[in-house]
């Protein structure tokens, strides 16, 4: 692989400085002039018809400016998602949604918003607003849902009753010879919890609309553009007269806000459009966990045949996840669950149906990973207890049936690089896997060791449509302004992006400044979601500083050439390169004129620099191998994790710091979502767990020594050969974590959380049966 | 409803502001003193992005009345690079990596140096027990660690 | 909606205070300003102690550990005096939510809340302690484990009443405690169960136990049973079994879909019980 001076570099995050120093930076720091503040009725109902409401003591209160609730907004449908604008034809994006409806479908959907002075008055007027609900059937599991008999959710539907989309089948081959081929067949269901992202900062918008009718949003989405064409749909304005920006920075996302910030910017937009003055939608913690997207909790089942040797013959995977009681996400999780949970591995014959189904609970969305982990965990669960049968090492197996370099799968594009092999071998020698089955177990705290492959994405396509656009400018004085719509929601994307401009172009870092996440000052971006970011708009923003650079470097060597003491001619530009804001001859290093000077002149002649890239990206599978240390306390079922390794086939680290970061954070999620975290509902359809207090997700003394290995490979699809990180860290860590508990107590989970209560009674169940 | 008067000093200044009594801490440094670095992750003392150094003590403002604080000493985010450049512990973070979308940063910041003010020399496991409070989506809490350390290190040779 | 907010300099200040209309004592208030702003409690006046002096801080007289009603969890925890000679509190209280709410929340706020698993007021019963309630007629002193009414429900009248300060015995060298606790997180998390223990030896036989269990009763339950079984015994690990056995079956926890079924944790009870009793005998070894 090429060596550069400026990319896989540990440069230190162009964010870092306003972020160290508490700066004002993100929507709920917001505040404008004359701003109102809202707040949000919600259901305390599963589901139930709002027979009759009276909001008219809440609009007497003194200091309430606005009061709106189904009576008085549009009744437009449409889609909090992103899905709703890059949904690919034939398929047709899903609209199930109102900014309020007379019908609510869970608890905490939303009933009614208020606008006044202060939070305290809006919350107040919530109290006076007269809500008569009529109880309807409700169903909270999505098998149960899918019956004849369940309740009908959302009316007649194209695809059959409670199914928001379509139901996903792939096939390669022949799955029923694939079966007869088989030596052995293996057949399991795992069973997959609710996660919440649980970002930082909550939902979020400060909405504010001019004399003109223009509205302008500050939000906390990660995808300005698509949630632009959401809102100007909705409120049936030209895209031109909404603007979305990035106040620059969002306290976290992790896919929560892939499209609209729950329902924060409609909210917002409705309440200022009746009080005519700026409000700002803040979700408290509750609302956020009952009130907005969640990961898709399910089943999958899986089928798997092989010879005697651990070769696959036959894949057989279904899953039934849940939809909740909103589509969002609904008709592409099920997609990438069974597309990248069968391309892992090579199998001639392979089988997959997919559903997601309607149920009265919080909706499911996008949750890193988006479908990978649900399939990892079930896969590689599975893989481990194939292996134990055969009696075959189970870096082996893995090894032995995993993807090639152009290998045969479901997916439309190839597989152009794979460094799984590394990733196990490096994974495997960090963790000290040669001490498995050799740890003293013969007390009441008993250790294991474990493993788990799993691949992802760089992009969204083929499951969405996949495009990136940017705009590399050299300004008047040699520095650079990259714009690209972007945000920065703690990923680095300006420190990566920036990093690749200047590799590309030969300007220093310090020079290099980026515009996010505004659509009116960038072009349009798909936004931060599928691990794309770096590998799409980094496609973008390398090739713009590529055009933006040859055409300095041409009118560099026409400039040189007017020049009686140079010796250049305009033909010379391919002699010319930009090295740390010099134009140099590589010919004749001596030979040398600032960009800065070159651009002086430019101006002089009406010139400007400006590089425009548009890029529709193929897609590039990264691969991971995690591996998990733990000890198992047997007379209280506590899992303490002694360390986490993961090795990652990244492609190439723009900034290995940044990429680290990024595998780590999703490592801790993997611990989470193996072990502690899931949200579950009372028999009413209530959240139990709506507060940090009682959504167990790690903090730093749970968490053990994370080690994150960056593997590094050709990928040829991408200039600097980068692969999706952004996800990949959590995909395979609850495998690795269930392996490695199988592997300390001998008992196997087909569910997590693995909770200490879990494995308690399962060691109970298990000393009972052996007397 | 009647007003009340809290004096206390903050970062460094002498304020006195109107609050009313059943405010928060919290309510009080974000809203009527704008300091903005005080964030709300959760309002309920669960998530620690709140924290701020009272009397040397790190809490959770957001559940703090703030007629607690009549006469205390408060250190926020604002009062650490005063003029001086960056604290050392706003280097660290920087540099190690510590800081991915930034929203939990000033509350961890500030745990940190409640640490340090009294202890330059912890351990791994102090570390963790001063963080436990603060919750952090992004990192996995490797890179803050060590920011921790290294803040200690250079804290300490600079005395 | 709270109207006012004092802050007395003594304790006959914060007496007549509480007189006005509906007012509440506040200390550390990790608790109570959640519960004033769901609406679980109401008050229109509150009552800041923070500003008595005589109630902040941990003493050793005559043998006994005081501990105001000002003193925070953090205070106990870090106390080499209740590390060396109540190092069961020290544990519990060290165990509470966060630093951050160590350092606002007091022990005696534990009492006063009477949660079931609140770590300090479980540690405190173990120790014998006993409060000291000071109201217009005077000062008394209740045992802890008297003061619960009910779940969440304290016997002291806080509209008249004011928990100055806890007492306990402090440990002797003879003496020993343990606290365990089996909770789904390192931090920010209740227990699922919790043991308190302190144990006395006397000629390598148990001189007396305290075996204090939570959250399995609507109060911080006395394994009475047990520490008859194991009085005047030699610590075995069969005899500290079977009164572990016989502790956990008084135990009566509820099914709770975030802190465990009544099943598991009346099974692992047991093994927190014996974890609980044989540190506890350890530590008075030692």
């Amino acid at each position: 692989m090429k060596n550069y001076s400026v990319v896989g570099k540990r440069l230190p995050r162009y964010d870092g400085t306003q972020k160290a120093v508490g700066a004002p930076c993100f929507t709920s720091d917001v505040s404008l002039p004359g701003m109102l503040y809202a707040k949000v009725l919600r259901s305390p109902y599963p589901h139930a018809r709002i027979v009759n409401i009276d909001t008219t003591k809440a609009e007497q209160l003194p200091g309430v400016a606005a009061v709106i609730c189904h009576k008085n907004t549009t009744s437009k449908l449409f889609n909090t998602s992103a899905t709703i604008v890059f949904t690919l034809p034939p398929l047709v994006p899903v609209k199930d949604q109102r900014i309020f409806d007379d019908v609510v479908r869970y608890v905490g959907d939303e009933v009614a918003a208020v606008a006044a002075e202060t939070e305290e008055i809006a919350q107040e007027a919530l109290k006076l607003i007269e809500v008569e609900y009529e109880q309807l059937p409700s169903v909270f599991d999505p098998k149960e849902a899918n019956k004849e008999e369940a309740p009908d959710l959302q009316g007649p539907r194209e695809h059959g009753k409670n199914l928001p989309g379509e139901k996903i089948h792939l096939e390669l081959g022949d799955i029923q010879k694939g079966f007869e081929d088989a030596d052995y067949i293996f057949e399991h269901e795992f069973k997959l919890p609710v996660q919440k992202q649980c970002q930082m900062e909550t939902m979020a918008a400060v909405a504010t609309i001019d004399a003109d009718g223009k509205i302008t949003v500050y939000s906390s989405t990660q995808t300005v553009h698509p949630s632009r064409a959401i809102l100007a749909d909705l409120f049936d304005v030209p895209y031109s007269k909404v603007r979305v920006l990035s106040p620059p920075f969002i306290g976290g996302g992790f896919g929560v806000r892939i499209g609209l910030s729950a329902k924060a910017e409609p909210i917002a937009i409705a309440l200022a459009q009746k009080a005519k003055r700026p409000v700002k939608v803040v979700y408290d913690r509750e609302e956020d966990f009952t009130s907005s997207d969640t990961r898709h909790s399910g089943y999958v089942y899986l089928k798997t045949g092989v010879k005697k040797d651990g070769t696959f013959t036959a894949r057989m995977m279904k899953a039934v996840l849940n939809a909740g009681a909103y589509c969002s996400f609904s008709t592409e999780t099920h997609g990438v669950l069974g597309c990248m949970g069968l391309s892992l591995y090579s199998c001639p014959n392979q089988y997959y149906d997919g559903i997601a189904v309607y149920t009265n609970t919080t909706p499911s969305g996008a949750m890193r990973g988006f479908g990978s982990p649900q399939a990892s965990t079930a896969i590689e669960a599975q893989l481990d207890i194939i292996a134990e049968e055969l009696g075959i090492d189970r870096r082996e197996i893995s090894k032995k049936n995993m993807m090639k370099v152009g290998g045969e799968w479901v997916l439309p594009y190839q597989c152009q690089s794979i460094a799984l092999e590394e990733c196990i071998d490096q994974g495997a020698a960090a963790i000290g896997w040669d001490k498995k089955g050799t740890f003293d177990n013969s007390g009441s705290v008993k250790r294991g060791i474990g493993m788990a492959c799993g691949t992802h994405v760089s992009n969204a396509w083929p499951f969405c449509g996949d495009y990136s656009n940017a705009y590399v400018n050299i300004q008047q004085d040699g520095s650079v302004q990259i714009a690209v719509g972007s945000p920065e929601m703690g990923t680095g994307v300006q420190t990566t992006l920036s990093q690749m401009v200047s590799e590309t172009l030969g300007v220093t870092m310090d020079k290099i400044e980026v515009t996010i996440a505004d659509t009116e000052s960038s072009p349009f971006e798909i936004g931060a979601h599928a691990s794309r970011t770096c590998y799409v708009v980094g496609m973008a923003v390398t090739q713009a500083a590529a055009q933006v650079k040859k055409e300095a470097l041409e009118f560099a060597a026409k400039l040189l050439a007017e020049r009686e003491s140079c010796i250049y001619c305009a033909q010379d530009v391919q002699d010319l390169d930009i090295v740390d804001n010099m134009i140099v001859s590589k010919s004749n290093p001596n030979k040398k004129i600032s960009l800065r000077e070159v651009t002086i002149q430019a101006q002089f002649k009406g010139e400007q620099f400006i590089g425009v890239a548009k890029v529709v990206p193929q897609n590039a599978p990264p691969w991971l191998a995690h591996f998990a240390d733990v000890s198992v306390d047997t007379e209280t079922g506590k899992v303490t994790v002694n360390k986490l390794v993961a090795a990652h086939d990244v492609g190439r680290a723009i900034n290995p710091t940044i990429v680290e970061g990024q595998i780590e954070g999703g490592l801790a999620q993997g611990y989470g979502y193996a072990l502690t975290e899931e949200i579950l509902y009372d028999e009413n359809g209530r959240q139990l767990n709506t507060g940090f207090h009682k959504y167990m997700l790690p903090t730093a003394v749970d968490l053990p020594e994370l080690q994150a290995i960056i593997v590094e490979s050709d990928e040829p699809t991408h200039p600097f050969n980068v692969k999706g990180v952004g996800e990949t860290g959590l995909i395979a860590t609850a495998a690795a974590i269930m392996n490695a508990v199988y592997d300390a107590i001998g008992v196997r989970f087909f569910e997590i959380p693995m909770t200490e209560e879990k494995i308690y009674m399962a060691l109970q169940e298990s000393l009972k049966s052996c007397e | 409803m009647n007003k009340k008067t809290l004096t206390m000093v903050v970062n460094g200044k002498t304020v006195e502001k109107m609050v009313e009594p059943g405010d928060t801490l919290l309510d009080v440094l974000r809203e009527e003193l704008g300091l903005k670095g005080v964030k709300k992750g959760c309002g309920k003392g669960e998530c620690g992005a709140c924290t701020i150094i009272m009397n040397g003590k790190a809490v959770n403002s957001c559940i703090v009345p703030a007629m607690q604080a009549v006469g205390a000493e408060i250190q926020t985010i604002e009062g650490l690079s005063n003029g001086n450049g960056l604290h050392p512990l706003q280097q660290t973070f920087i540099d190690c990596g510590a800081i991915q979308c930034g929203f939990c940063t000033p509350g961890m910041i500030m745990s940190s140096k409640a640490l340090l003010d009294k202890n330059l020399k912890p351990t791994k496991e102090e570390i963790k027990q001063a963080l436990a409070g603060n919750v952090c989506r992004c990192t996995g809490f490797v890179k803050i660690e060590e920011a921790v350390e290294k803040a200690a290190e250079i804290l300490k040779n600079g005395k | 909606m709270i109207n006012d907010y004092v802050l007395p300099k003594t304790v006959e200040d914060a007496l007549a205070a509480l007189k006005q209309g509906n007012a509440k004592l506040i200390a550390g208030g990790t608790d109570l300003m959640l519960d004033l702003k769901s609406c679980k409690a109401a008050a229109d006046t509150l009552v800041d102690i923070n500003g008595i002096k005589e109630l902040k801080g941990i003493k050793e007289s005559d043998g006994n550990i005081i501990i105001g009603a000002g003193t925070t969890h953090q205070e106990v925890a870090e106390s080499f005096l209740i590390q060396e000679k109540a190092v069961v509190l020290a544990k519990a209280s060290g165990s509470v939510g966060s630093l951050q709410i160590r350092n606002t929340a007091t022990v005696v706020g534990n009492i006063v809340n009477a949660q079931p698993a609140a770590d300090a007021a479980v540690a405190l019963v173990a120790l014998g302690a006993e409060a000291e309630i000071v109201d217009k007629e005077g000062t008394i002193y209740q045992p802890v484990e008297n003061l619960y009414a009910g779940l969440a429900k304290c016997k002291v009248d806080s509209s008249c009443q004011i928990i100055t300060a806890v007492r306990f015995p402090a440990l002797f060298s003879n003496q020993g405690s343990a606290y365990v606790r089996l909770a789904k997180r390192g931090a920010l998390a209740l227990p699922m169960l919790c043991v308190a223990v302190a144990a006395s030896l006397k000629d390598g036989k148990i001189e007396w136990v305290r075996i204090v269990m939570a959250p399995v009763s609507t109060k911080p339950l006395r394994a009475l049973e047990a520490e008859e079984l194991l009085k005047d015994k030699e610590p075995s690990e069969e005899v500290i079994l079977e009164a572990s056995k016989k502790a956990a079956a008084m135990a009566d926890p509820r099914d709770s879909k975030l802190r465990g079924s009544r099943a598991y944790r009346s099974s692992v009870l047991v093994n927190l019980v014996k974890r609980g009793i044989t540190e506890a005998i350890k530590n008075a070894r030692q």
